[in-house]
């Protein structure tokens, strides 16, 4: 018989270590964490460990997961996922989110954007479930750890696809940042339409966006930087921004050393591919 | 007496004058004189070979990857070291138990101006495209082109002016195709827009103010706007499915009317994007319901009584404020009335019991036409299809059954026989496709 994997043998430490954080997430994810809470509990969480959240590489953006979404952007409760940004009187969000994450893996991008944009809300989408787990234990032992300072309140993660439930999220124009760090290069021509840049889909990007927002990408395989490039640049709604912009950004700089396949690829002293890309205005229509 | 193979779509020109319907891979064409009488007009089967096909591309393959493992420069070597050569692709065929193959045809539209036919073939997954000479006595239809795609059509729509065709795919791409241009060796088109989703239906649509929108609807629970010819710019998106949607029909007004996975038939001002009304059928389909309706048993209850059923089809009468709908494996169809007052308000205006299975259902004019699944006709086979007329004095739909049993007879007098559109029970092709279409989310990880 074909063993289990130790995710699912009560008696491995992995199978354990996720039980006791799935109770905690289940206990947290939602709450909003401030002092007086971590009065009560007074203790300091952990940060996950990533060896615990093993999961495949990659995930087929086709098939039918068990995801979770709103039937439109209007019925997202984001409240619970930006708990310290609800307004107690009126029971109203307080901001909406401006910048998404898109495939954000382990949340080190989100993580240094955080302190960054203080004044904007931070989401990161994921398709994976034990590496969003892990970005939200993260964000819990974050937002505990520094509860004095009201610290990692403006990001969080959910899982979701975001190749086909974009628009359920995001208003038209919402967004002024999306970030596209190390996507899967899905390097056979007939898995291209995988691909997070296609021309199809730069078109529900361009909607989301507002005029003038930004699309970052950054990527160490040169043959899917050149793909990406070529798709923005033919999109009649996106316009490459300067090497000399690209050098006065604070965010391609987070970008280009924040990530965790970014500190992956310094270490294997790869090579570091960067393009962004400006929403042009909506031309008038014909 | 072998089984003439069910109808699975038809078609019929503005003036009632000529019918269209396909027959496992065959288009059947029929006229409808003034005596009541039909005649056999025409004909074309789609012969095409698809081995051939395959071999094409089993051949590329091979090349390809010889001349990959030559950049490579990893010659195949036997073992004296001398370099050999392949012999030629081995082309698969399929085992015992494999699927059989269907060379469906699907989507008839005629041009604005009826003088073409447009079709879609599986077997090379091509968009066809037709002649009509309605003079013609021996056969009406011509094909004059086939464009081949990547991925398989499965919806068309044709712009007001006759010019450009819209195809929206499987794979969820949607392409724009003149008429007028003509097929290329290779396939080098880029989509005009996509879903990432089976695309189920489009629509081309225009405002008041002239301006064109494509409307396309997909196995997620989204119906999409785009703006035409600026594809690129989405307009927007109508939200409130929680299933599949699986067919859109348009009315004047802005209305736009959506059904699929879900118990209600939803009405939209899409130039708005306000959600209208919705109605529920549930209650109305339930006499009708039966075990083609119970969940497929992979993702069945422990009651077996999980009961799935879904919209194959809606459509709207021109200039008539009604749409049809029907389930899919129901015998009836269920006809609802749009408030004009109260505007997109849908209540229900009639049900019609049928004494087979609905297969397809169009209109034209104040008439629908259904085919029906007579597999289990008596001796003589009938029912292959009913016209259902809307009667303005008596204000209700009714069965014309004179012109319905006309084309009965019609048909088994044209092509009873014919061993292309005779089938056995086995081989008989599938006729239910739409329920496959829901997700069951809930199964996977």
């Amino acid at each position: 018989m074909k063993a289990k994997p130790l995710s699912q043998d009560p008696g491995s430490k992995r199978y354990a270590y996720r039980i006791n954080k799935e109770g905690n997430r289940k206990e947290l994810k939602h709450v909003k964490i401030d002092e007086s809470s971590l009065v009560q509990e007074g203790q300091k969480i952990d940060l996950p460990k990533k060896r615990y959240y093993r999961q495949r590489a990659h995930s087929n953006p086709f098939s039918d997961h068990q995801l979770e979404y709103p039937a439109s952007p209007q019925d997202m409760d984001w409240s619970k996922l930006y708990p310290y940004y609800k307004d107690a009187e009126t029971d109203q969000m307080t901001k909406k989110v401006t910048i998404a994450d898109i495939g954000c893996g382990f949340g080190g991008l989100m993580i240094d954007l955080s302190p960054a944009f203080p004044e904007e809300l931070i989401l990161g989408m994921e398709i994976r479930v034990q590496v969003t787990n892990y970005v939200e234990d993260r964000i819990i032992a974050l937002r505990n750890n520094t509860a004095s300072k009201h610290g990692f309140q403006n990001i969080n993660v959910l899982r979701g696809n975001a190749m086909k439930f974009l628009p359920n999220f995001f208003e038209k124009g919402q967004l002024s940042k999306m970030f596209f760090c190390f996507p899967d290069p899905h390097f056979k021509q007939r898995k291209h339409k995988a691909r997070i840049i296609t021309n199809t889909l730069l078109s529900e990007y361009a909607y989301v966006l507002k005029e003038g927002g930004v699309v970052y990408t950054i990527t160490d395989v040169k043959d899917l930087h050149e793909w990406m490039v070529k798709h923005l640049e033919e999109h009649p709604l996106f316009k490459r921004l300067s090497k000399e912009w690209e050098d006065n950004d604070k965010c391609v700089k987070i970008m280009t050393n924040a990530t965790e396949e970014g500190k992956k690829v310094e270490r294997k002293k790869g090579d570091k591919f960067v393009a962004c890309f400006t929403r042009l205005p909506t031309p008038s229509i014909l | 007496m072998t089984l003439i193979h069910p109808l699975q779509n038809i078609l019929t020109s503005r003036d009632g004058s000529l019918v269209f319907a396909i027959v496992k891979n065959c288009i059947i064409s029929f006229k409808y004189q003034s005596s009541n009488h039909w005649d056999f007009v025409g004909q074309w089967s789609d012969n095409f070979d698809k081995a051939q096909d395959v071999k094409v591309n089993v051949a590329k393959e091979q090349q390809r990857q010889i001349s990959e493992n030559e950049n490579k420069n990893k010659k195949l070597k036997s073992n004296k070291g001398d370099s050999i050569t392949k012999a030629e692709a081995k082309i698969p065929s399929p085992g015992i138990g494999a699927p059989p193959i269907y060379s469906y045809i699907r989507n008839l539209k005629l041009t604005p101006d009826e003088s073409k036919l447009i079709a879609c073939a599986d077997s090379d997954k091509s968009v066809l495209i037709f002649d009509v000479d309605k003079t013609s006595k021996s056969n009406v239809l011509k094909l004059t082109k086939r464009f081949s795609f990547p991925k398989r059509p499965n919806a068309i729509s044709i712009a007001d002016d006759g010019a450009t065709i819209i195809v929206a795919d499987k794979f969820g791409d949607v392409y724009s195709i003149g008429i007028d241009s003509n097929p290329k060796e290779k396939f080098t088109q880029e989509p005009i827009l996509g879903h990432v989703s089976m695309l189920t239906d489009v629509h081309m649509i225009k405002d008041s103010d002239g301006r064109q929108f494509i409307i396309t609807c997909d196995r997620d629970e989204h119906i999409k706007i785009s703006h035409y010819p600026q594809c690129y710019i989405v307009d927007k998106w109508l939200f409130g499915h929680k299933h599949f949607v699986s067919s859109i029909c348009c009315d004047e007004n802005n209305m736009l009317l959506s059904a699929g996975g879900d118990d209600r038939i939803f009405s939209w001002d899409w130039k708005t994007g306000v959600n209208l009304s919705s109605f529920e059928y549930s209650d109305l389909i339930k006499p009708y319901l039966n075990d083609q309706h119970l969940a497929p048993s992979r993702f069945q209850n422990e009651e077996n009584n999980l009961i799935e059923f879904a919209v194959s089809k809606i459509v709207k009468l021109s200039g008539l404020p009604f749409v049809a709908f029907f389930v899919e494996a129901t015998k009836c169809i269920i006809i609802l009335e749009i408030s004009r007052k109260d505007k997109g308000k849908l209540s229900l205006k009639q049900v019609i019991t049928l004494p087979y299975n609905v297969i397809s259902l169009s209109t034209q004019n104040n008439e629908l036409q259904v085919t029906l699944d007579n597999q289990k006709s008596p001796n003589i086979q009938n029912n292959f299809a009913k016209f259902i007329q809307y009667d303005s004095s008596d204000n209700k739909f009714v069965v014309n059954d004179k012109k319905s049993t006309k084309f009965d007879d019609a048909i088994r007098q044209s092509i009873q026989g014919d061993s292309n559109l005779d089938a056995e029970k086995e081989d008989i092709y599938p006729l239910y496709n739409i329920s496959s279409l829901r997700k069951h989310g809930e199964h996977y990880s």
